[in-house]
């Protein structure tokens, strides 16, 4: 069985590069790769110009990693877990640097202070970001980054993420929610059956989505004997058009001069229409 | 280096409480071992026991068996009991097999994922085994130590210093030998139970083996395979020098499942 088949990737620095696909794409055997936890058959991967599996060692001491799954000792308090990640490392933990993570994933120093077991998923997962933002390292690689938190981190991981692109970090992540996904990233990557299928800038993949448009008219209408071919009806009533339109709204526009528009919405591009198309796909 | 020292603390961290245990249970075995010969001795019970053997049974047991029919047989017993040995190689089983599971946890993926090279998950593990093992061996010759000098009977024949080091000594290589096969089956699991089971289903398979091969001529060709055949304990108790092929045999077999480890453990896919 092949996980991973004619993967060709670039990430630039300083980026945050979505790297999609549903269960079993290949997302996570791909960061295994380039972290040297798996050896591929074929090929290569290299970050920052140095071959992961024969630099491997140069490689990992800039990059930061969130696994997607903690595997992690009962027994130990989280400051000890941070502690010990932080002594395998090279980069010197900023002690200051790592107190304000620390503080604003609100994790606090009692809490810190109890076992693991105690430790709720959310918890776990904040002390798995703050493991691998510790060291401030060049490279972050973070596997299902949100998976666990609840919105308000959710909100402080999106803040902490473009701080550390401000501070020209690199941060390659994994990631199902595709919100998540538009907001934060640069470009993104979608595997389809551990194939690329899809490698883009948001903004792109963003052009490509339809925008949802509503019209209601303060008087019964007749409905437009054709639309054309870039409009696609969701709801034709008397009083309400709800449609869904690829490219601009020049037609409509004068279309609806004679009408008697009550009220025009119109909604974002939204990249969860053409990702869920992929994924569509791929499912069938 | 400095990971690689980091790596062992946190490991001796988390196994202390089961060596300092076994270190502590295995010591006071001793002291009461003496306890008991020492009742005996006081009580002349080692003459009364020796004349109650009948002679089959002399020429049947050997010569060692009445070796140990003395204050000093009786104190070398724990070093040589099933249970002492049962325990001290799943001891060196469990330490052993760390890396599995590590890998089972999904805690190695934090660990290398730092840094770190892959050997030195390894060389942890062997330092590991060699000072859990140095410790409680050393634990139990204490414990040999503090009972002959606080509670065995004056006149009592002591064992020599000698002899309980060679004991102590072949014991340990033993306990190392099964370190390194277990170490081997654990850099090539993914499970710890599985590389646990196998080595100890081993251990128990090459005990039977020896055991057998003492009484069975047909099982003594295939007997050498067992690494309990290069601890002969009773020889070292009968005044017999402790064979240095015996130590070599063991050692090898510990350094070929470290040199197995290192290969396989460079190589596997985490």
């Amino acid at each position: 069985m092949t996980a991973v088949k004619d993967l060709k990737l670039e990430v630039k620095q300083g980026e945050v590069f979505g790297f999609l696909g549903l269960n079993g794409a290949g997302k996570t055997t791909t960061i295994r790769i380039l972290l040297d936890l798996l050896r591929p058959s074929a090929g290569r991967a290299s970050i920052m110009g140095r071959d992961c599996q024969s630099q491997g060692l140069e490689v990992r001491s800039s990059v930061g990693y969130l696994p997607g799954e903690m595997g992690l000792y009962r027994d130990m308090t989280g400051r000890e877990l941070l502690d010990f990640l932080g002594r395998l490392g090279t980069r010197p933990v900023i002690e200051s640097y790592r107190e304000q993570l620390v503080k604003r994933l609100e994790l606090s120093a009692a809490e810190l202070k109890r076992k693991l077991r105690e430790y709720s998923t959310g918890m776990k997962r904040k002390l798995g970001l703050i493991q691998a933002f510790q060291g401030d390292p060049p490279l972050l690689i973070l596997d299902e980054p949100t998976e666990g938190l609840d919105p308000l981190m959710q909100e402080s991981f999106y803040e902490l993420l473009s701080e550390a692109k401000a501070r020209g970090r690199t941060v390659f992540m994994s990631s199902h929610v595709l919100s998540e996904v538009g907001r934060v990233c640069d470009r993104i990557g979608l595997l389809r059956k551990g194939e690329l299928v899809l490698l883009s800038s948001v903004e792109d993949v963003r052009a490509l989505a339809p925008r949802r448009l509503r019209v209601w008219f303060d008087r019964d209408v007749n409905g437009p004997g054709d639309f054309p071919a870039k409009y696609e009806i969701v709801e034709i009533q008397p009083r309400l058009w709800s449609l869904r339109v690829h490219g601009p709204l020049g037609w409509l526009t004068e279309h609806l001069s004679g009408l008697p528009v009550l009220d025009i919405e119109i909604d974002e591009p939204r990249l969860e229409d053409v990702l869920t198309r992929y994924y569509r796909e791929e499912s069938q | 280096m400095n990971g690689a020292v980091t790596l062992l603390r946190h490991s001796l961290k988390r196994v202390r409480t089961l060596v300092l245990v076994m270190g502590t249970l295995l010591s006071v075995f001793q002291v009461v071992l003496i306890l008991v010969a020492g009742s005996i001795q006081r009580s002349s019970g080692f003459d009364q026991l020796g004349s109650l053997i009948p002679d089959f049974m002399r020429n049947l047991m050997g010569p060692s068996f009445i070796g140990l029919m003395s204050f000093s047989g009786i104190v070398c017993v724990g070093y040589f009991h099933i249970a002492v040995m049962g325990s001290l190689v799943g001891l060196t089983i469990a330490l052993g097999t760390e890396p599995a599971s590590e890998i089972e946890t999904q805690f190695m993926d934090l660990i290398l994922s730092r840094p770190l090279a892959r050997h030195w998950v390894i060389t942890r593990s062997v330092a590991l085994l060699l000072l859990c093992t140095a410790f409680v061996l050393l634990m139990m010759m204490l414990g040999t130590w503090t009972g002959l000098h606080f509670l065995a009977p004056s006149g009592a024949e002591w064992p020599t210093g000698e002899l309980i080091r060679s004991l102590a000594l072949n014991l340990a290589v033993l306990m190392v030998c099964w370190g390194g096969i277990a170490l081997a089956a654990a850099s090539r699991a993914r499970r710890r139970s599985v590389a646990g089971s196998v080595v100890g289903l081993l251990a128990l398979a090459t005990f039977l083996l020896d055991y057998v091969a003492r009484a069975w001529q047909p099982a003594e060709s295939i007997a050498w395979l067992s690494p309990f055949r290069y601890y002969a304990p009773l020889d070292l108790v009968m005044g017999k020098q402790i064979p240095a092929h015996n130590l070599w045999v063991l050692a090898g077999v510990a350094a070929c499942g470290f040199g197995i480890s290192y290969f396989l453990f460079s190589r596997r896919d985490i």
